[in-house]
């Protein structure tokens, strides 16, 4: 850090080019940035970003003494900087400091007591990212780990498109995380979205297609309205417009958007960047930055996974492995990029067999193209990926030869290591962080493609061992329910006093309970009523009420629930 | 006693409040009523102290607690119902079929009188409440007033006359101190009614207004209304000739509930759809003359007390409107008797007696048996024996 003299006569800072404090009035600036953070009675609070601790001594200025704060340092030279300038206050003493290793640190923050509230110090906390992040994941684990509580999370799928059996995946997921989970699945519209589509006027066309959404839209919100989640998650294409979630908003609803797409193909991210309160994407820089430079406060990086419930190691017949089995396959649209490469395998000494839809127009490929080029279910689609010996998955691209912006790892490659089955794949530049190169095979480039498919053709049993590590590896990380609680966690580390809660269980029976024991005795009878695990809101605590019937004797906390219940139960105006 | 409705049932509880108090003058009573009516409860006769119910207040509790419960937070309700009272009332009557009013009776009174025989969780109806829920799904005349039933659920009979409600001096601010104090009738026109469906047209009363302030008729007219009116009154106005702006005032949006109370009685005529404005109204003295259509049956919302007019129409959107005929009224009130029949509507005129309010139809020569005597004999019987007053 450069030491340099603020206007106001005070020290500030300089980082590579950026100025970490005010170069004006950094105490000002330290004051305005503690005000705008919010924190709950009973949290501790662990701030990322050291600087010259001017906003950590308004942060403490600002709370209560008995508030706990931990500061998380990474580098303990830049303290040094700050100490030689700076002369500390008493708040000092109410300080925790975090150092160390990643897993030290962890601990530290852990030791401190829950819930944790994370703040970020950002024009100070730029300089150790990598470090926070590191650390930030490391809490996530732990939250993760510890997570218990049941959250109420109403998921939106899409009318139709390749979100939509991710959108299942996702459910499942959830549920068998023990979460109650609502589907508002928009699939059942597919049929009327679909008839629009043969409006030969395309100005027509795509005036109704957004009006059919804007209607979906509000039908999701009436959704809502009758039965508000803790949480809204949404899947790529889901029918929810910006004005729409800029309304749940107002309303305190909390959304989050998986978009399981690539996001330079598919752009409408950008009208919705400000809308969702937790973006995923299946990409990381330079996509998390332009999303957050369309407006989107929270950007994480989740990957794609598999469902080993559905993507498994199948037991076919010797029909079944005539009909789906080849020494090469592939299973997927006819792209661009698919078109130029595929010809090239023709005519060899392996059997190739094509499955999938939109190959019209590729007359060369007809000889190898199954069953018309009908769209493949999930069900066929298992059974080709374990009949064949090489399975090939090219992500898709709209220009010739392979993707050379490729990042992501699309869902295919998850869902073959899950069946077992042998891949090969193009080089991705975030396939490394995801699988090893002894769990499968990939490429640089097309012309690379023919020597590989003879040289594993060749080695079976390599391939076998290959496509066995590559299965234990899904199921090891990268299942839908990986993902689901790794976000599940994320959130909950950004919001402790709603999704974090929660998921601590702090919303259940037995642990309201307790809070009610001493103040209110006669609510802490009734909430040992419900099974102790049990979530318990104001709804089910009024409904076991009233479950005592018209003689039923009510205590004046009876009677305050139940006023509040009345409340509660008139309609949401949201639509 | 538990009132939480709106303005309209707040003033027509005066005849429960006059008789409770006059069967146990022993007794003080308390009113709560929501808090948006608070100041115009404060002027109710007998009437210790005005409690204020916070719905607002209510609904942000229930709406932060909705997935968030933390029972901690109850200790803020607990101080909010230790402010309204600390020690329990003796005896509450609830006059709202509504389960807050029960609830909230419960949570400030050792014994509840109301629509519930036994409690907030008991949907057996009281015999009174019974009555009720009977006539509002058969409707049908010759009933008992609502504000007589209230006096029922109460456990007394309805007041031997019509209780007045005697304002205090409130200030009027600007042009509406003239209001009532020059030479001449006044006429307040009430100009809203609520929901769109229940206002009378801005072509109507533009026609009214012309009709009643014709030629160098003796009458003046003030527009009465909410903040949501003064759009249909501006409209109003543009109607108007210029001749006779002279003897038009606006108030809507302009007066508290207090200033309104005071603009109506210094009228001689209340006329208008809105039926809370018309209750109050009557309450102060004012003769009132209602246009009732859509949902507004005379014999459930008809102002109490006597000589009040209520015209009311065969269909839910009347196709005419009887506006010569209401004039002819307001000019020689003795002549309703002799009112002959206006197509598509029907005129009623208020009565009151030992059995309370009763409206009756003008010019019929074959009057329906009074049943009320019996009514109120057989609900009396079925009434289980009042608890806590003595």
């Amino acid at each position: 850090m450069e030491i340099v003299q603020a206007r106001a006569g005070m020290p500030s800072a300089r980082a590579k080019g950026r100025w970490i404090h005010s170069a004006y009035d950094p105490i000002k600036e330290a004051q305005a940035w503690a005000e705008s953070q919010s924190y709950h009675e009973g949290e501790t609070l662990v701030v990322f970003g050291v600087g010259l601790l001017y906003h950590v001594e308004a942060l403490c200025a600002r709370l209560t003494r008995t508030v706990p704060v931990v500061l998380v340092v990474p580098d303990l030279s830049v303290l040094a900087d700050a100490a030689t300038v700076r002369t500390w206050g008493d708040w000092i003493d109410r300080v925790s400091w975090a150092w160390g290793t990643t897993e030290a640190i962890g601990e530290r923050i852990a030791e401190a007591g829950h819930p944790l509230r994370l703040i970020t110090y950002a024009p100070a906390a730029a300089l150790h990212a990598d470090s926070h992040q590191a650390i930030e994941t490391a809490m996530q684990r732990r939250a993760a780990a510890q997570a218990g509580g049941q959250l109420r999370i109403a998921v939106v799928g899409p009318i139709y498109g390749g979100s939509l059996p991710i959108t299942r995946y996702a459910i499942s997921a959830l549920e068998s995380l023990g979460h109650d989970v609502r589907w508002l699945d928009h699939s059942v519209h597919a049929t009327s979205y679909h008839q629009l589509e043969s409006l030969k006027n395309s100005q027509h066309r795509l005036a109704l297609q957004s009006k059919y959404a804007e209607m979906l839209s509000r039908v999701t919100m009436a959704q809502l309205a009758e039965d508000p989640p803790d949480l809204v998650l949404s899947l790529a294409q889901a029918p929810l417009i910006l004005p729409a979630l800029e309304h749940l908003r107002r309303k305190k609803f909390l959304t989050a958007m998986w978009f399981v797409e690539n996001y330079r193909h598919l752009t409408y991210w950008q009208q919705l960047a400000a809308g969702y309160d937790f973006w995923f994407v299946i990409q990381q820089e330079p996509c998390i930055a332009a999303l957050k430079q369309a407006g989107a406060k929270d950007v994480r990086y989740l990957p794609m996974a598999a469902d080993p419930a559905v993507h498994r190691p199948l037991e076919l017949t010797q029909t079944e492995r005539e009909e789906y089995g080849s020494d090469v396959s592939f299973v997927g649209a006819g792209y661009a990029n698919r078109r130029e490469i595929f010809p090239r395998l023709l005519c060899r000494d392996w059997t190739f067999k094509l499955w999938g839809n939109e190959w019209d127009g590729a007359t060369e490929l007809i000889s190898v193209l199954q069953r018309n080029g009908a769209r493949i279910d999930t069900d066929t689609c298992q059974k080709v990926f374990n009949a064949s010996a090489v399975n090939l998955n090219l992500h898709s691209w709209a220009g010739t030869g392979l993707d050379p912006e490729g990042d992501f790892v699309n869902p295919r490659t998850f869902e073959l290591a899950a069946c077992g089955a042998f891949q090969l794949t193009d080089r991705r530049t975030l396939m490394p962080g995801l699988f090893a190169e002894t769990e499968m095979v990939t490429v640089s480039s097309p012309d690379e493609l023919m020597g590989k498919i003879a040289r594993w053709l060749r080695e079976p049993e390599q391939r076998v061992a290959m496509a066995a590590q590559a299965r234990r590896r899904v199921l090891a990380e990268h299942t839908y329910v990986h993902r689901m609680r790794d976000l599940l966690s994320q959130i909950g580390v950004t919001s402790p006093d709603r999704i974090g809660s929660i998921l601590r269980g702090a919303r259940q029976a037995e642990a309201l309970a307790l809070t009610a024991t001493d103040s209110f005795p006669s609510l802490a009878a009734t909430l040992r009523t419900f099974p102790s695990t049990q979530r318990v809101e104001l709804k089910q605590l009024a409904a076991q009420i009233r479950s005592r019937g018209p003689m039923g004797t009510l205590s004046r906390e009876d009677l305050m629930v139940l006023m509040l219940d009345e409340y509660r139960s008139e309609t949401k105006d949201l639509v | 006693m538990i009132q939480l409705a709106r303005l309209g049932d707040l003033v027509q509880s005066l005849p429960a409040i006059a008789s409770l108090t006059a069967q146990y003058p022993q007794r003080s009573l308390d009113l709560l009523c929501p808090a948006v009516l608070a100041d115009l409860a404060r002027l109710f006769p007998e009437v210790g102290h005005v409690l204020k119910w916070n719905g607002t207040q209510w609904h942000t509790w229930a709406k932060s607690f909705v997935g968030e419960f933390q029972p901690s937070w109850l200790r803020e309700v607990q101080q909010y119902l230790a402010e309204l009272t600390t020690e329990p009332y003796t005896i509450a009557y609830v006059l709202n079929h509504h389960p807050r009013a029960v609830l909230a009776a419960t949570l400030l009174a050792t014994e509840v009188q109301g629509p519930n025989l036994r409690g907030p969780l008991d949907e057996e109806l009281s015999p009174w409440a019974s009555y009720l829920r009977h006539v509002a799904q058969t409707r049908g005349s010759n009933r008992i007033h609502l504000s007589d039933t209230f006096c029922g659920l109460c456990g007394v009979t309805p007041p031997l006359a019509p209780p007045i409600l005697r304002l205090p001096s409130i200030e009027l601010h600007g042009d509406l101190a003239e209001v009532g104090n020059s030479a001449g009738q006044w006429i307040a026109v009430v100009v809203g009614a609520g929901d769109a469906d229940r206002s009378i047209p801005v072509s109507v009363w533009t026609e009214w207004i012309s009709t009643v302030l014709a030629h160098d008729s003796p009458y003046a007219v003030v527009l009465v209304g909410a903040e949501r009116d003064q759009a249909t009154a501006l409209a109003i106005q543009d109607g108007l000739s210029p001749m006779i702006a002279g003897r038009l005032w606006d108030a809507t949006g302009r007066t508290t509930l207090p200033q309104l109370a005071t603009i109506l009685k210094r009228c001689h005529w209340v006329v208008g759809a809105d039926t809370g404005p018309l209750h109050l109204a009557a309450a102060v003295g004012a003769s009132v003359m209602g246009f009732y259509f859509s949902r507004a049956r005379v014999h459930e919302t008809g102002p109490y007390g006597r000589g009040h007019c209520v015209w009311q129409a065969d269909h839910a959107i009347p196709e005419t409107w009887p506006i010569q005929a209401s004039v002819k009224i307001i000019r020689e009130p003795a002549a309703a008797v002799q009112q002959e029949a206006v197509a598509g509507w029907s005129l009623w005129q208020s009565y009151h007696d030992e059995w309370g309010a009763i409206f009756r139809p003008v010019g019929d020569r074959d009057p329906e048996e009074d049943r009320r005597a019996a009514v109120w004999r057989q609900l009396s019987e079925q009434s289980l024996p009042l608890q806590g007053v003595q």
